[in-house]
């Protein structure tokens, strides 16, 4: 008798144990998550289980699923799509006086709906042995007909540079905007293809001088396993544009709670411990993104580059310009 | 009248099997046919900017890609059929490996070159200046692009036409060359024309797949219609307008399937005429083996060596850090559990559906019979959304079900049930196609002289029929399980937590520039395909003779 109590009591603790597990759909791809992740069950006992996909393709998945959808928390590499969940009733706003007091209001939606937890920039890269310094300015400088045939970008299907272009539009209006991205377009050396490794690639090799990257990419070069991936990172420098102006375009990594989530304050748990000092802490060592939370210090990488100043545009705006930005590239011949 | 035979027949498990059948297959299209000449809010937006350009490279790709792997597959596959020279017997095989190679690995491989180029182009663009150079760089990515589609993909064609070279009349072919009739003028004169039905199958088969493909297009730059889809979806946020767009797509595929089976019935009549025996192959002089060699030695090499010398050689440059991306046994074990799962089940699926027709022969069935193949003609990742939103509805009545009468909630969504499910929806057309020529070609009249004699229909099935079609059933599921190896959308999509497979893998790690960590899984794709292959082509050779 006292067998079969202990048996049910183990049977319900294991049941209890097995409980305690939050499911993550996720566009993230980097090692240093799962080692995250990790860290995370062994300090909560929280189990976590992953799905990764693309963004878009999540959502829709979570549209399907509605409230049976076995995610827990939506995690995405940029600010439009975390927008684009939410407005589709996806994600549910929750209360964390942790997540607001550690991250700053320009990288949160302002109805709580998701939190940044890494912040990344859009930068100008140029090659180091042929491009004067002094010659570089803005994002807006690179539409004069100085740079034709110089600049490298890749298409615009890519939703970071979709969100360039919506930050524009914030500051600049669509016309504008539109007007920038076909003077651009014709400036490129090349029809847009590849990615932002690709591009420096390109800049290194000579086929055009400067290109519009997100920061970790070099990073991401630098520490390559490839000889000729490492010499590309060193041949170009970063510059950090419009910053006598508004800043450079900054993106973030964020994640927000689904509405049909079956275990909320887990998944609130998760989020809290991505801005932790450990956790921020990782991501310039491991990913180079800069982390959000003020006062966690930088890689020697990062501190390499300077401090910069960011667009303080809240990157929600980016969400709802997004479409915007995408008709504009359509309308520039912008591929 | 249709609507009386369509209420007997549903008291026959065999017509309501199939009826199941191509409702499961219809039901997640569904919402693609509907959006056939609909327009959303950005529909005009989208018409008088991008769609021209849509329209015109997924053209000029799938015509360049369909007549350089004609020019690949046809003189191969006629060479090795109709002659001798050193080396045949092992072309006759490897001609089909890079079917092996999946399309979006072809791609990682190839995008080297323009790389490697680049101190080529930089040349070009000092000396001749930035237009020239422009120019250059967009013929050699299109062409590097269309050849390497064209060198993965031909085999499709090649099986075809092989195995209707081999099967060709012989007295034909000996009566032209015995009136002195030169090898060139014979296939020309005789055998391309009397393989036209084989070679339409083969190239629509072609079509299809560059018309659907997402990964290489997108690696070279090149916006096909399938990129429209999701950018008109997501990035404008316009699904009717991206559906009318994917219907399109869809159409212009169906159009090239309506006309290749139109071909093929044709062919039926020309193919039961005359003496079936095999033409005996003609020895070369050596000159003319050595281009027989050089002709199929070509195809093999740009569709097969060099991707897997490239992924051995970065395979090997990635030892040292294996450690911690080695693929694991789980993603193996998952690769060969959904292919060889999943192959099954669909050739015993395309059985049901052709012997059901085979036995009523009811238009309506016949109907639901070509349904069951419209999946094929619909890019993956709207065949996914489309099971998604299907299982999604299902979930929630089950749901329903569940609170009303106590029983435990099942859920579909994210489960193995719905991956198997959209592979169905997706490739049933494959062992279907192949089913239906094996019933016509090899069955004969044997099983309706079996029934005639007193035995059911499944008996008949089991005694006769399968036994017939045992080469046939296997070539057909070889085919899928290769597909379902190298299948990509619809596997990330929907597969449950934690879940992953080789092609997940290696496709995860190149997109995060990991070339050298994903060549271990891509060519573990490779190798388990290629072992499917190698046991398929035994097959046919004993077949063949």
């Amino acid at each position: 008798m006292n067998q079969l109590t202990a048996f049910l009591c183990f049977i319900l603790l294991a049941a209890a144990v097995q409980a305690e597990e939050i499911t993550l759909y996720s566009h993230r791809h980097y090692k240093v998550d799962d080692a995250l992740f990790a860290h995370f069950t062994e300090k909560t006992g929280i189990r976590i289980n992953v799905v990764k996909a693309k963004a878009d393709e999540l959502i829709e998945r979570l549209k399907a699923e509605g409230e049976q959808t076995k995610a827990d928390v939506f995690m995405t590499a940029d600010a439009g799509k975390l927008h684009r969940a939410k407005v589709a009733g996806l994600l549910q706003p929750i209360e964390s006086p942790v997540l607001e007091s550690r991250i700053p209001p320009a990288l949160r939606d302002p109805e709580h709906h998701w939190f940044g937890f890494t912040m990344r920039a859009r930068v100008i890269v140029y090659a180091v042995d042929r491009v004067d310094v002094d010659s570089l300015s803005t994002y807006e400088q690179l539409a004069r007909d100085a740079w034709y045939g110089r600049v490298l970008v890749r298409s615009s299907s890519n939703i970071y540079n979709q969100s360039l272009l919506a930050s524009l539009i914030a500051a600049r209006g669509k016309d504008a905007a539109t007007r920038w991205a076909r003077a651009v377009r014709s400036n490129m050396s090349r029809p847009p293809q590849g990615s932002d490794r690709d591009q420096i690639r390109a800049v290194a090799a000579g086929l055009g001088d400067v290109a519009l990257v997100n920061t970790y990419y070099v990073g991401l070069l630098l520490n390559s396993t490839s000889e000729k991936d490492r010499a590309a990172g060193r041949a170009v420098g970063v510059f950090f544009p419009n910053q006598e102006g508004r800043g450079a375009h900054v993106n973030i990594s964020g994640a927000g709670v689904t509405a049909g989530a079956s275990n909320p304050e887990a998944a609130v748990g998760l989020l809290e411990f991505l801005v932790s000092d450990h956790a921020q802490s990782r991501f310039p060592q491991a990913t180079y993104e800069y982390p959000v939370v003020e006062g966690v210090p930088w890689s020697d990488l990062l501190s390499g580059w300077g401090q910069f100043k960011a667009d303080s545009l809240n990157v929600a705006e980016l969400g709802g310009l997004n479409s915007t930005a995408v008709r504009s590239f359509d309308l520039a011949g912008w591929e | 009248m249709n609507i009386r035979a369509l209420a007997r027949g549903l008291g026959d498990p065999w017509i309501l099997t199939t009826l199941a059948v191509s409702l499961a297959v219809i039901a997640p299209l569904l919402h693609v046919l509907a959006g056939f000449g609909t327009s959303g809010p950005a529909w005009e937006h989208v018409a008088s900017t991008v769609l021209g350009q849509y329209v015109f490279n997924t053209a000029v790709l799938a015509i360049s890609v369909a007549a350089l792997s004609a020019t690949l597959a046809i003189p191969t596959a006629w060479l090795v059929s109709l002659f001798n020279f050193p080396c045949r017997r092992v072309f006759e095989w490897a001609l089909v490996l890079p079917l092996a190679i999946p399309t979006y690995v072809a791609a990682f491989v190839y995008i080297q070159v323009p790389e490697a180029c680049i101190p080529l182009l930089v040349w070009v663009r000092q000396t001749a200046g930035i237009d020239t150079y422009q120019l250059a760089e967009s013929g050699l990515r299109h062409g590097l692009l269309t050849l390497l589609m064209a060198a993965t993909l031909y085999p499709y064609l090649y099986i075809t036409a092989r195995a209707c070279f081999a099967r060709q009349n012989r007295i034909v072919i000996e009566a032209a060359q015995t009136l002195g009739r030169s090898p060139g003028q014979v296939f020309a004169s005789i055998g391309l024309p009397l393989a036209r039905p084989a070679i339409a199958a083969g190239l629509s088969l072609i079509v299809m797949e560059v018309i659907n493909d997402y990964g290489a297009v997108h690696f070279f730059g090149v916006p096909t219609l399938t990129e429209g889809i999701f950018r008109t979806w997501f990035g404008l946020g316009d699904r009717v307008s991206a559906l009318s767009l994917a219907s399109l797509a869809m159409a212009a595929v169906l159009t090239l399937v309506v006309v290749e089976r139109f071909q093929r019935g044709r062919a039926r009549f020309a193919h039961q005429s005359g003496d079936s025996t095999p033409v005996s192959r003609r020895p070369l002089s050596r000159i003319r083996a050595a281009t027989a060699i050089l002709v199929c030695a070509v195809p093999l090499t740009i569709g097969f060596l060099l991707p897997v010398a490239q992924l051995i050689y970065w395979s090997w440059q990635a030892i040292p850090i294996w450690g911690e991306h080695a693929v694991r046994e789980p993603q193996i074990l998952n690769s060969l559990f959904l292919s060889i799962g999943a192959a099954a089940g669909i050739t015993l699926a395309a059985v049901v559906v052709v012997y059901t027709v085979r036995l009523h022969g009811h238009s309506y069935i016949r109907g639901a019979a070509r349904v069951a193949a419209i999946g094929y003609a619909a890019p993956g990742a709207v065949v996914a959304v489309g099971v998604m939103v299907l299982l999604g509805k299902v979930d929630r009545m089950l749901e329903q079900v569940s609170t009303t009468t106590d029983l435990p909630t099942v859920l579909l969504s994210g489960s193995l049930f719905a991956i198997g499910f959209a592979y169905l929806v997706r490739f049933l057309a494959v062992p279907l196609q192949a089913v239906r020529s094996g019933m016509t070609n090899v069955c004969g009249s044997l099983d309706e002289a079996s029934r005639v004699l007193g035995h059911p229909p499944l008996s008949t099935l089991w005694r006769i029929n399968l036994p017939l079609l045992k080469h046939t059933l296997l070539g057909a599921a070889v085919l899928v399980y290769i597909d379902i190896l190298k299948e990509l959308p619809l596997t990330m999509l929907l597969r449950p937590a934690n879940f992953n497979t080789l092609a997940v893998t290696a496709f995860g790690l190149a997109k995060e520039g990991r070339i050298y960590e994903s060549a271990l899984p891509s060519l573990m794709i490779v190798l388990v395909g290629t072992i499917g292959l190698v046991a398929l082509n035994r097959l046919i050779g004993e077949r063949t003779g």
